[in-house]
């Protein structure tokens, strides 16, 4: 390795191909090698201290990629806001809060995340989970980013901020950009001048405000986008190269489609465990699909000796360079320790995963939209690729 | 030299008189002379000044250190002992034609002065003797200026201070009291009346003024040298020293009333239009080019013109110069002007109800003379200063800028219009008859730093 190398900054171009499992110009050996002249030359004192960042790095068995153009290092996996809807309790006005037995869950999974090297944690106040989680990480709190989305405020910052000291990240959702979005934009840039909140920004579905955001929204440090191996869309490049050519964080929400994405698994053994009884439901209630799809994906998956559909989904996405951080949500232990553990042999998909992922893939556009929940069949109409 | 402080001391007595020499000197040694006074007199007496080796010859250029008023950097090359010895060897290859020695030339010479150690330094210079006979005169006229001021004697006062001027032709202090004066006996400023009898001593201008035929009141403020940024918040880092020259800035922003009566129309639909005071309520949803507009009708109208936006600096300026308004805002609309207490110079809602278009784009500071921040010509984001009247008090702090695009509207983004000092007998073919922007930034560096309070005469 020459010693320039490692003054070049870490470039992370994105072409993709038109099938969404394919792989991105820039490979993960790639990527990791930049990474490594970056790592080598800084201990060589080769690289000035105004030199390019570190892109990722690793600790335990947790990978921190840098976030944007900010100087923060998220966990590649981080956990998501959404709470078990199975515990939820009305609380007036479209507030819900969690039963005492589920918010203990929620709290037992959050701190073994913390434990595994989750950095960062979303968290909403309108399903009553600010309070718990201002007490959960309050001697932890220098160890851990929050990130929150809400009715963007004023009043509401502030009393974030009496909470948990200051906001990592603060968010709202947007799909169109209306006076309404820029005027709560305008908030939240105040307040990140104000140094209440470290980074801003928006989470979206729609890909026209995915580049709006992009070109009119003034110090945008990060964007929420619903990416999986199903809905990447072919023409992200675009908005994706540009995100990147702006140094926008990137973080990719909905990485197993809402947790449907086990439905796809034919391999999910019914009557196994009580959370596959709705499983079990739905297909008996879908559209029947060919056989040999069926036993095509079976057999695909059995290659892959002690790996589920829903590890592969989320390699998918933990291999895309530009990805930040991928957002879960997790209500069962078992499900961050498969997350995790999908994490932890992060390398290139292997041959035998694209094809399992292809397979689903093909097996999910024959079912339409029938594999997603009623309030997000939405995304595949307009996010497959 | 074993005891180059006492070599010193015969230098003392020309750093005070400054014959041509040192002049000279300190125009060549630039930026250095502006702190190290003493060492650019020493080295205008040395060989090194006769043979051009100036200070980054042995410091480097050091443009750290010079851009850091807060001497934070430090220069690129500080030798000591052995290190200022082979410096020296850099150029002086040869033996010590005297003791014979190499690479120890700092143990007889001084290391900015290399005088002759066995000629003794003249101490006594005629050009000196001038000098201070022409500074005592000039004391003397100053000081007599001063009490003739104190008895409004203001011809008198005149006399003397162009008597002082005549002495020191281009001191500052005498131009400004001398300035001061010619205001004093002909008072007045094109486009406005004077409200009181109150004037600011240093400045000789009507603290309070009026425009003529629109009920506008406007207060001096009187500028000054003021510590500019903040290191708390991230785009007002760092913090530096600034000159602001004294302007007029609105009392209040611009109300709905007072924006019907300069644009002739309603600029429509508002935030706080629909209470009974809608015509006493800032007026929002302005964008910056709209901003501009309003000042550009104005000097239509007004004699003189000369109105326009404040720049950042001026902002800042007459926010830290007032102090803590002790506001709280945390409103759902904005509220009719001058309600609640004004600041100390007498301006109201600086610290909220509305945000306020600046002059100023939002480039990185430090703020200079001359880098295009307030040229017509820049694109990018536009500088909003105060806070807004849904914001909570702790939002706001006078050096948070907040930068927009110039043709957005958004409803708590209003402005306060500010005006040069326009005089009556500078009219004529005055660049400022047309003036809606500043030409080029009022802000620059002082040679000399004076950070502190503002004076607030009367």
């Amino acid at each position: 390795m020459k010693t320039g190398d490692a003054a070049k900054p870490v470039e992370v171009s994105l072409h993709m191909k038109s099938h969404p499992c394919s792989e991105a110009s820039v490979t993960r050996r790639d990527f990791m090698r930049r990474c490594g002249a970056g790592l080598l030359g800084a201990a060589l004192g080769a690289t000035s201290l105004a030199g390019p960042a570190i892109a990722e790095y690793r600790r335990g068995g947790m990978i921190y990629r840098r976030f944007g153009r900010t100087d923060l290092y998220l966990s590649l996996l981080s956990f998501g806001a959404h709470t078990d809807p199975a515990d939820r309790i009305r609380a007036g006005s479209g507030k819900t809060v969690l039963t005492e037995a589920g918010q203990a869950r929620r709290e037992r999974i959050m701190a073994r995340a913390l434990d595994l090297g989750v950095n960062l944690f979303d968290v909403y106040g309108s399903e009553g989970q600010w309070a718990p989680a201002a007490r959960l990480f309050k001697e932890k709190r220098n160890k851990v980013l929050i990130s929150l989305a809400h009715e963007c405020s004023p009043q509401e910052v502030d009393s974030a901020c009496r909470l948990f000291g200051h906001v990592d990240l603060y968010r709202f959702c947007s799909d169109s950009l209306d006076a309404r979005t820029l005027e709560t934009w305008d908030l939240l840039r105040r307040a990140k001048e104000a140094g209440k909140i470290r980074a801003i920004g928006i989470s979206t579905h729609a890909e026209r405000m995915m580049m709006t955001a992009l070109t009119e929204l003034e110090d945008l440090d990060f964007l929420f986008f619903p990416y999986n191996f199903i809905h990447a869309r072919g023409d992200y490049s675009q908005f994706l190269a540009e995100a990147i050519r702006r140094q926008v964080g990137l973080i990719a929400m909905k990485p197993l489609a809402s947790g449907s994405i086990v439905k796809l698994d034919p391999r999910v053994k019914m009557r196994t465990r009580p959370e596959f009884e709705t499983v079990e439901l739905w297909r008996q209630n879908s559209t029947p699909v060919p056989f040999a799809v069926v036993a095509e994906l079976t057999k695909t998956l059995d290659r892959l000796a002690d790996e589920t559909l829903c590890m592969a989904a989320m390699r998918f996405v933990y291999s895309r360079p530009f990805v930040s951080s991928t957002i879960a949500g997790m209500f069962e232990d078992r499900c961050l320790e498969d997350n995790y553990r999908a994490l932890t042999r992060y390398a290139e998909l292997k041959k035998e995963e694209t094809a399992v992922l292809e397979g689903a893939s093909r097996y999910a556009s024959m079912l339409g939209a029938n594999w997603l929940p009623p309030h997000y069949q939405w995304l595949e109409k307009e996010w497959r690729a | 030299m074993k005891f180059p402080l006492l070599w010193s001391l015969f230098l003392l007595p020309p750093v005070y008189g400054a014959p041509a020499q040192v002049d000279d000197a300190r125009k060549q040694a630039g930026e250095c002379a502006r702190c190290h006074a003493i060492a650019v007199v020493e080295w205008a007496y040395s060989k090194h000044y006769e043979a051009g080796t100036d200070c980054k010859a042995c410091h480097g250029a050091s443009r750290g250190h010079v851009a850091d008023e807060r001497n934070n950097v430090k220069p690129d090359r500080l030798p000591h002992q052995a290190a200022i010895a082979e410096l020296c060897l850099g150029c002086h290859e040869k033996e010590c034609p005297k003791s014979k020695k190499t690479g120890s030339c700092q143990d007889c010479h001084h290391v900015h002065a290399l005088v002759d150690p066995q000629k003794q330094p003249s101490t006594r210079d005629e050009r000196l003797e001038q000098l201070e006979a022409r500074r005592q005169r000039y004391s003397q006229l100053m000081q007599a200026g001063d009490q003739h001021v104190k008895a409004r004697k203001w011809e008198a006062a005149q006399s003397a201070f162009r008597g002082a001027l005549r002495e020191e032709p281009r001191d500052a202090a005498a131009t400004a009291r001398l300035k001061m004066c010619e205001r004093r006996i002909k008072p007045g400023l094109a486009g406005f009346e004077s409200v009181g009898s109150t004037f600011d001593e240093a400045t000789g201008l009507p603290l309070r003024v009026r425009v003529v035929g629109l009920d506008l009141p406007m207060l001096l403020v009187p500028g000054g040298d003021y510590d500019m940024g903040s290191d708390q918040f991230a785009n007002a880092k760092p913090v530096h020293a600034v000159r602001v020259e004294p302007f007029y800035l609105a009392r209040h922003e611009l109300t709905l009333n007072e924006w019907v009566a300069i644009m002739g129309s309603n600029p429509g639909t508002l935030p706080g239009q629909n209470s009974p005071q809608a015509g006493q309520v800032p007026v929002g949803q302005v964008s910056w080019n709209d901003a501009l507009m309003v000042a550009q009708k104005l000097n239509e109208r007004v004699d003189g013109g000369g109105f326009r936006l404040p720049t950042e600096a001026e902002w800042e300026c007459a926010a830290r110069a007032g102090g803590e308004s002790g506001e709280a805002f945390d409103l759902t609309a904005p509220r009719a002007v001058e309600q609640g207490r004004p600041n100390r110079l007498g301006f109201f809602d600086l610290a909220g109800n509305m945000r306020e278009w600046c002059a100023s784009r939002m480039l990185p500071y430090p703020c200079r003379a001359g880098d295009g921040r307030e040229a017509s010509d820049e694109s990018g984001l536009c500088v909003l200063r105060g806070g807004a009247y849904s914001e909570p008090p702790g939002w706001y702090d006078p050096a948070i800028r907040h930068g927009e695009r110039p043709t957005r509207r958004l409803p708590w983004n209003g402005l306060r219009l500010a005006r040069s000092i326009v005089e009556k007998n500078s009219l004529a073919g005055s660049p400022l008859a047309n003036l809606t922007r500043t030409p080029r930034a009022p802000v620059h560096f002082p040679l000399t730093q004076h950070p502190g309070a503002f004076v607030i005469a009367e």
